[in-house]
């Protein structure tokens, strides 16, 4: 028992699970779960496993079979024994050759936005607007 | 002023350890009433007779077992007055002797007279077994379960349960071995053969169904058979735990 204040939570690959799972450490999951799972650190779906439902985490691991959304904010890897049938939503998506994922992606926009680019585009205009009309007074 | 109970000594190592509990108790300072359960007189009784007579500070010496049932029975009988437990555990094996082992008598003395408390929380089979070991279930052959958990339901076949007093559930299936050249050769390479498939889960609250009543034990005594809820009496239990120690480098001017 001194193992479990190390890990967090481990579904065995003998266990079916039905119902949301929750915990702040890791998930790693070789079972079956039909329900959410949700953790604040990794959630590691396992080759022999299968989650159906949503997985909200930091960071989610996929070798096994998973079908829901998944939203993992720092990093989703889906390795080549892995399955996704749903949407993802992270910032760091990385997928193995030999995986399978029908879905649909989401990543959120965090480089500069063009809008910046064309305030300053219009800064530069207006400072030529402003030279011309100079220019205009000056003649 | 301290209410020592001793478990009987098994063996001969163990009533010398105990002696010298005795005579490092009386040089601290910190000698009280000792007593020594026995089968007329058990760890429960002990306890209760304790708790009459005003004690406020319960000393549980022996192994898990005999701790169990003292801090058990402390939370039974839900005294007015709040009860601190002193715990040294004498079996190196156990789960205790982690926290509350001691190689020299006089270190587990030198806890007692500090009395750093703290607050911890204990299991809770119903209706009135309290632990802060673990509970097992331990099936002659692999049982189909179901764990019904806070937000959640589990079914599986397991081999053995172990569940602490903080509620942490450990579930163990014994994946049988391969065949015979496997066995052979697993053998003569000097692998151990079998692998254990171990689930671990977190709980504030546990029911356990089987479809026969399964014995759970705390120290090899059958408490109850499922059906079972299990609960977590959080910061039930004040105990004296070890002082920190402050480390200081050697340094060599």
């Amino acid at each position: 028992m001194k193992q479990q204040q190390q890990v967090g939570t481990i579904v065995g690959s003998s266990v079916h699970l039905t119902g949301a799972i929750k915990d702040s450490s890791d998930i790693q999951i070789f079972g079956s779960v039909e329900g959410e799972v949700s953790s604040d650190s990794k959630v590691i779906i396992e080759e022999s496993s299968y989650v159906k439902g949503p997985i909200n985490a930091a960071e989610v691991v996929v070798s096994g079979m998973v079908i829901g959304t998944i939203t993992a904010k720092q990093r989703l890897e889906l390795n080549p024994s892995g399955t996704i049938k749903g949407n993802v939503d992270t910032s760091d998506l990385l997928i193995h050759s030999g995986a399978t994922f029908i879905g649909k992606s989401n990543m959120p926009d965090t480089k500069e936005s063009p809008v910046v680019s064309e305030e300053k585009e219009d800064f530069k205009l207006d400072e030529e607007a402003e030279e011309d009309e100079d220019t205009e007074d000056k003649d | 002023m301290y209410y020592y109970i001793f478990e009987a000594p098994k063996t001969s190592q163990e009533r010398i350890y105990f002696e010298k509990i005795r005579d490092f108790a009386r040089d601290f300072g910190i000698a009280g009433e000792i007593t020594q359960a026995s089968p007329a007189r058990t760890p429960e009784e002990l306890t209760q007779i304790g708790v009459e007579k005003n004690y406020t500070t319960i000393i549980a010496i022996g192994h898990d077992a005999h701790i169990n049932r003292i801090v058990s029975e402390i939370l039974n009988l839900n005294s007015q007055a709040p009860i601190s437990l002193g715990i040294i555990s004498t079996d190196p094996e156990s789960m205790l002797y982690e926290r509350w082992g001691f190689k020299h008598p006089q270190d587990a003395c030198e806890m007692l007279k500090y009395r750093k408390l703290e607050r911890f929380n204990v299991g809770m089979v119903e209706p009135n077994h309290f632990f802060i070991t673990s509970i097992k279930i331990e099936p002659k052959k692999p049982t189909r379960i179901i764990l019904e958990v806070d937000h959640w339901q589990a079914e599986t076949v397991v081999d053995r349960v172990e569940i602490s007093g903080n509620l942490y559930i450990l579930l163990e299936r014994y994946l049988k071995p391969g065949g015979v050249v496997s066995s052979t050769l697993n053998w003569l390479l000097g692998k151990t053969e079998g692998k254990v498939d171990r689930s671990i889960f977190k709980a504030k609250l546990i029911k356990i169904s089987s479809a026969e009543p399964l014995p759970i034990m705390i120290d090899d005594q059958v408490i109850a058979r499922t059906p079972v809820n299990i609960y977590r009496k959080l910061n039930a239990l004040n105990i004296i735990t070890k002082r920190d120690r402050i480390i200081r480098e050697n340094r060599k001017e």
